[in-house]
């Protein structure tokens, strides 16, 4: 793999990991003490290992293909893999924390093993682990394939690729010490934020240097997803992040904002998140991935430029619906569940227009799993949608705050939309990535799908009816007018809930695993595919193709 | 909320720069056939990269 | 079309051609070359992806690209000398038919993105406004509302002087001429919410109607912009529609050789020759040759006539068998064609200028909500005892509240519906103003010839022998006349393979050898001198081997599909029916037999059509006329309001309001009864907002109307106008010819 690139790209490879490994030792030196230390030591590790991989084939032989006529696809193919590791680690850490809420004692009392550090290795492993990844690999695959034209460097997609997954893994190490700026979705402290800012700057000028190398005059619409994920996403990540480190020798920060201010940015962020990060990009991959898959275009492709227009402007101001009933200013509370209703127009428009293109392809939803885990995601896209916005309204979410139906809606929109049109999207790459003729198994992509959704729909139903019955339970008040029911009674209420959410949890971790096994299998067993070409060879193009009309 | 004169002026940007972004795509002639565009996709079978091209576009009649 | 083998097409290409094909050149931005060919079978992705392939392999093409909606393919040629008919011919080859694009559809209608930017703009201000405006009404105060209106008139006052040019633009026409059209209302209330709300500003008040401004703007563009797509639209799909006219003519020199001319350097006294297949480029006497002449475009007449030398050929005309010389009479641009588009555009001039709905309206509506400010102003003035500013403000919340937003969009919005919905029937509709004239026509009046009929004749079943039919079909394939080709289609015998010394006679018919036998189709008599039993001279055509029994052929003009439900359907409407032909009564009167008319009128020329529909317009009536000949083009023009089949002359599809692409003529009545149903809901929306604004007026007038209540009556009622006229396309026109789609898809491809 490392052997496709030149001798010049190698070592320029090898001088930018020893740079951060360098900056490993740094950390590790004056952080000595403080948990930055520690983390100086996983830098050190990390990049001890690409060095390590870079070496073996550092003497190997220049390539000699002609680069001009192929992609470059070994980044993305990297990258499916890691995802698919990263949605084991993400599923598997949510098992056991979902469980830990059912049988408390699989706390195992480390405090390493609290439920507050272990639940962000959840949440940041599939978010960025998992989803980042997902939407890492598929980006390079599109933009390429979109622009008919090869990425214009070949170090630079590996560095946002591995600088990524450096970010994730900081991260993720990071919480289990202890490590957070408690900011939901943005727990990681200031080094890992600026370093993460560094790997995005690249991300965008390798994307748009593709773009600019395009020998396709149009630019597909899933670019333009992709574009606004990168680009909002840099900007929510750095306003978000605006903090001042306690010392630069140590983790702790402080952030530049305070109280409320700091809780209103906290969820501009956190809902454009949701918006640029779980949104747009994954509906980049739906409008790429679904009309290849079914075989037909987009149904209104018109359509699916103005929804594009429509996210981009309605999503910037739903955020503080995340901070009903609190210090926030009644009527910034009213901006945020306004903006957050108008919402559904767009949204609803992109999971219509999914759906329509399938219409009349019905036969091949019903016979490809692949399309299947795409038409799937496409109704959960527009259920949670829904849910969302029924949800910001102030007096439905005066019950619904701080009560599992949150959590059931967050799932139904990452599990139901985003995971599985990253399967779905995986399932349809990987035979091409690979050149296979298919995946090595039929039925274990028809079994992750059913493991999938039934895991999906056992979680979601879990959670709305332990949502519904905690938020009317905390809001019971006996004839005397006090609360009727104590915390603990309502945690007892919930226990069966949780259980079952635990269950539903087993079983999409076990459709990920299966996954990952298939797209392993396919790698390795099946047989190698020369693409079929569709339009004449040479020899062909003097015989007439279509028959002659009258 | 003075928070929100640091948060109105960055979303304000942002979507100037979309407007920007989209008065190009309209100089570039981006929406001048859908119906095909949203084709192309379709139709990469071999699964390669073009040749590089120089496409132009006609001078527009001088009214 | 027909497929040839490689190199061939290229030879196979007559001169002609060639030099039409030297009309795709175009000057790049760049100063180079590119080539806009029109191929109109471009149907899907597989053929974009097939075309581009096989040129952009071809070392002559640096790059070609294809345009689908457009059905267009634009190559820029490597290398400076480039030949387009090359491209024409390799295009051929793939089983493309192309040919040079028209210059109406070679760049983008700046107008649309002029309108797109506009709308842009507008909903960009339209959402930030409205961020901070939602902001205000929840509650924000003091000095965050202060600064929320600061930011929102600067967002506002750039967004309406761009976004609402269209608008200013057209009011100030409107007004220079002493007119009043709907843009007048719209720029008062757009200009005077701006201005209101920044003297409000100034003095820190709280009711600024920026938003109201913006959206309104936003909406109006919106609809706008849809409306011109749709011309757009249709325009562009005539335009793709292959050209019949000729675009140059072959002339011989003095020195014999042969050489393309543009049609406009075409000069009294050159010798043209018009082959076989091609279309007359000029007025012309022909000199040397005789062929048949398919002048149907012309006169009206379904069968061809003979051309010998001395014979008068008009331009527009199509050569069917032979080869002529001819002697150019009169330049283009004098030729009969000429002509033809001369009494078009007078009888348009002549038509009256058509007002439409929405001006009519808004005649009576601008003075009426004029005044009632002006009142709402003064009585104001009078009860506060003189506090004009909040007379003032009261006045122009009724100038906002009244909402041109509903009333600008309740006609568009519905014309745009309505097109979508044709276009999807097989109907393009040129312009708004037709589908409302189409709604209250009380007369339909038709050609016959390509309009009723089908423009194919059809020959009715013969009984003979086998091997005479086979024989027969053998000639008829080999022959391009129509009646010929009738045989060729419709006889049901194996034609026979193998006919030598091929002969077309021009004006008579067809000659060869079968089986060492002489054998003759063509005119009766022609036929009957060489057959053995010259008993009675058979009808025509006929057919006979030397010496044996004459067999004659009946031919006759079919009626297209759905004439019978069209003709049901109008009279049924209480519309009287005309048939105006230019071809002989009895021809006329035959095909006529049973349908229920109130006139027919035979033998016309094209002058008298333009005069009859004239006439009928003097005495008060709206008729409709259906024609496609060149020699319709004038009488389309003079109707109220026209529709021509997609097989009409260039001049008949220029003329018409309406093209329709189905093969049945039911198109005509389902366009009427379409047509009808949205003249139905354009009075529904005009209902609606005039309900609206009776509640809407007097909260105005009483001072009730906060900018709030002002934007979200005003998107209320523009959505509740939209979702009305939303339904015209919700349920799906029954078509009486249901297979009858299925096989016009069928014809399309």
């Amino acid at each position: 793999m490392m052997s496709s690139l030149t001798a010049t790209e190698r070592s320029r490879a090898f001088m930018i990991t020893m740079t951060v490994l360098l900056g490993g030792l740094v950390m590790a030196a004056v952080g000595h003490g403080d948990p930055i230390g520690m983390q100086g030591w996983v830098v050190i590790l990390f990049t001890a290992v690409v060095g390590v991989v870079l070496l073996k084939s550092f003497d190997a032989p220049d390539p000699v293909e002609d680069r001009s006529a192929s992609y470059y696809d070994d980044p993305t193919r990297v990258g499916i893999i890691i995802a698919l590791i990263w949605a084991v680690i993400g599923m598997g850490v949510g098992l056991w924390v979902a469980s830990m809420l059912a049988w408390p004692n699989l706390r195992f009392d480390a405090a390493w093993s609290s439920f507050g550090r272990v639940r962000p290795v959840h949440t940041s492993g599939v978010i960025f682990g998992f989803g980042g990844n997902a939407l890492i690999a598929t980006s390079f695959h599109i933009m390429q394939r979109t622009s008919r034209a090869r990425m214009p460097n070949q170090v630079l997609p590996w560095f946002v690729l591995i600088g990524f997954n450096l970010f994730c893994v900081i991260a993720a190490s990071g919480y289990l010490m202890g490590i957070t700026q408690s900011k939901e979705y943005a727990e990681p402290e200031w080094y890992a934020d600026l370093w993460l800012v560094v790997v995005w700057v690249a991300y965008f000028i390798l994307y748009m240097r593709t773009l600019a190398r395009r020998n396709e005059p149009h630019i597909y619409v899933a670019n333009w997803y992709y574009l606004a994920f990168i680009l909002v996403v840099a900007v929510l990540h750095i306003v978000n992040n605006l903090a001042i480190p306690a010392s630069l020798t140590g983790a702790k920060s402080y952030s530049a904002f305070a109280g409320v201010q700091d809780a209103m940015t906290q969820w501009w962020y956190g809902h454009n998140a949701v918006a640029f990060f779980l949104t747009s990009g994954f509906l980049g991959m739906l409008y790429y991935f679904l009309p290849k898959r079914a075989g037909r275009p987009i149904y209104s492709y018109r359509l699916s430029i103005l929804s594009f227009w429509g996210i981009v402007f309605f999503y910037i101001w739903a955020g503080s619906h995340h901070l009903h009933y609190t210090a926030l200013p009644h009527w910034v509370q009213t901006l945020g569940m306004t903006f957050s209703v108008m919402l559904l127009v767009p949204s609803w428009a992109s999971a219509g227009n999914a759906l329509m293109t399938l219409n009349g392809a019905w036969h091949k939803v019903r016979d490809d799993a692949t399309l299947r885990f795409m038409m799937v995601a496409a109704v959960f896209y527009g259920l949670s949608t829904f849910e969302g916005s029924f949800m910001a309204i102030r007096p439905v979410n005066g019950l619904s705050h701080y009560t599992d139906w949150t959590v059931g809606h967050v799932h139904a929109g990452a599990m139901g939309w985003v995971a599985l049109i990253s399967f779905g999207s995986i399932y349809a790459l990987t035979p091409v990535l690979w050149r296979r003729e298919a995946m090595y198994s039929w039925k274990a992509v028809e079994l992750h799908f059913w493991l999938a959704l039934s895991g999906t729909v056992i979680y979601v139903f879990a959670m709305w009816n332990s949502g519904i019955i905690q938020g009317l339970m905390w809001r019971t008040y006996g004839e005397t007018g006090t609360l009727k029911y104590s915390f603990l009674e309502s945690m007892i209420a919930m226990h069966p809930y949780y259980v079952a959410r635990a269950l539903g949890g087993l079983l999409f971790l076990a459709g990920a695993c299966v996954g990952l096994w298939n797209v392993l299998m396919t790698v390795r067993h099946m047989p190698r595919h020369a693409p079929e070409r569709d339009y004449p060879t040479s020899s062909e193009a003097t015989e007439p193709a279509v028959p002659a009309a009258e | 909320m003075s928070i929100l004169s640091l948060l109105i002026p960055v979303t304000l940007v942002m979507g100037l720069v979309g407007l920007a972004s989209f008065f190009w795509s309209l100089r570039n002639g981006q929406y001048e056939d859908l119906e095909g565009d949203a084709e192309r996709i379709l139709y990469d079978e071999d699964d390669r990269p073009l040749p590089s091209r120089t496409y132009k576009s006609p001078k527009e009649p001088t009214p | 079309m027909t497929l040839v083998d490689g190199d061939a097409a290229e030879q196979l290409m007559s001169p002609l051609q060639q030099g039409a094909a030297r009309r795709s050149l175009r000057t790049a931005r760049d100063g180079g070359a590119i080539c806009l060919l029109s191929v109109p079978d471009i149907r899907c992705g597989g053929c974009v992806s097939k075309i581009e392939r096989a040129l952009n392999a071809r070392d002559d093409v640096a790059s070609a690209r294809v345009n689908l909606s457009l059905k267009r393919v634009q190559i820029t040629p490597s290398g400076s000398r480039a030949d387009p008919a090359l491209f024409i011919a390799a295009l051929d080859r793939l089983g493309f038919a192309a040919s040079a694009a028209d210059d109406a559809t070679a760049t983008p209608d700046p107008t649309g993105n002029g309108l797109l930017r506009a709308t842009a703009v507008a909903g960009f201000g339209a959402m930030n406004i409205m961020l901070l405006s939602v902001a205000v009404w929840s509650g924000a105060l003091g000095t965050t509302r202060d600064a929320f209106h600061l930011l929102s008139a600067m967002i506002a006052v750039p967004v309406v002087l761009y976004a609402g040019q269209p608008f200013f633009s057209s009011a100030w026409s409107a007004l220079r001429v002493r007119r009043v059209n709907m843009d007048v209302p719209i720029t008062l209330a757009v200009l005077l919410a701006t201005v209101l709300s920044l003297a409000e500003l100034l003095q820190g008040g709280e009711q600024l109607f920026f938003d109201a401004a913006v959206t309104l703007l936003f909406f109006l563009l919106g609809g706008r912009y849809l409306d011109q797509m749709m011309r757009e639209r249709a325009s562009s799909a005539i335009n793709g529609l292959a050209r019949l006219a000729p675009s140059g003519a072959m002339v011989r020199r003095p020195d014999g050789a042969l050489a393309y001319v543009e049609l406009e350097e075409v000069k009294p006294g050159d010798r043209l020759v018009v082959s076989a297949g091609e279309y007359v480029p000029v007025d012309a006497q022909v000199s040397e040759g005789s062929t048949d002449l398919d002048r149907s475009l012309i006169t009206g007449e379904p069968l061809p006539v003979l051309a010998s030398p001395g014979d008068m050929i008009e331009a527009g005309t199509l050569n069917l068998t032979g080869s002529v010389e001819a002697v150019a009479l009169r330049p283009a641009a004098e030729s009969f064609l000429a002509q033809m588009i001369r009494m078009q555009s007078e009888a348009e001039r002549n038509r009256g200028t058509y007002e439409r709905i929405a001006n009519r309206a808004a005649r009576l509506y601008a003075p009426v909500v004029h005044l009632m400010a002006l009142l709402t102003f003064l009585s104001w003035l009078w009860t506060t005892d003189g506090d004009w500013q909040q007379a003032l403000f009261v006045a122009i919340s009724v100038l906002i509240i009244t909402c041109p937003c509903a009333l600008g969009l309740a006609v568009p919005v519905a014309h745009v519906v309505a097109a979508g919905r044709l276009m999807r029937m097989g109907v393009l509709m040129k312009d708004g103003a037709g589908i409302e004239r189409l709604a209250n026509i009380d007369a339909a009046v038709f050609d016959k010839t390509g309009t009723l009929t089908t423009g194919r004749p059809r020959l009715e079943p013969v009984i003979a022998d086998v091997a005479d039919l086979s024989a027969a079909r053998g000639l008829a394939i080999r022959s391009s006349h129509p009646a010929a080709k009738a045989i060729a289609a419709d006889l049901v015998a194996e034609p026979a393979a193998v006919v030598e010394q091929v002969q077309e006679v021009p004006g008579y018919g067809i000659e060869g050898r079968i089986d060492g036998r002489r054998a003759r189709l063509g005119r009766g008599d022609w036929v009957a001198e060489i057959a053995g039993e010259p008993a009675s001279s058979p009808t025509d055509p006929a057919f006979a081997f030397a010496g044996g029994a004459p067999i004659g052929f009946e031919v006759t003009e079919t009626l297209r599909d759905g004439v019978h439900d069209t003709f049901d359907a109008f009279s049924r409407g209480g519309l009287d029916l005309v048939i105006l032909s230019g071809d002989s009564r009895e021809r006329v009167m035959h095909l006529s037999h049973d349908l229920v008319l109130t006139d027919i009128c035979a033998g016309m020329k094209p002058a008298d059509k333009v005069s009859y529909l004239e006439n009928m317009r003097h005495e008060g009536r709206r008729p409709l006329m259906v024609g496609d000949g060149l020699n319709d083009a004038g009488a389309l023009a003079a109707a109220h309001v026209s529709m021509a089949p997609s097989s009409a002359s260039d001049a008949g599809r220029t003329a018409a309001d309406f093209v329709f692409l189905r093969k049945g003529l039911d198109a005509v009545a389902a366009t009427h009864r379409v047509a009808c149903r949205t003249a139905a809901v354009v009075r529904q929306n005009f209902t609606l907002a005039i309900c609206y604004n009776c509640i809407a007026i007097p909260l105005a007038v009483a001072g009730l109307v906060t900018p709030l209540i002002a934007a979200l009556a005003m998107s209320a009622s523009s959505i509740l106008v939209i979702g009305n006229s939303l339904r015209l396309s919700a349920s799906p026109e029954k078509l009486r010819h249901g297979t009858r789609r299925r096989r016009l898809k069928k014809a399309a491809t």
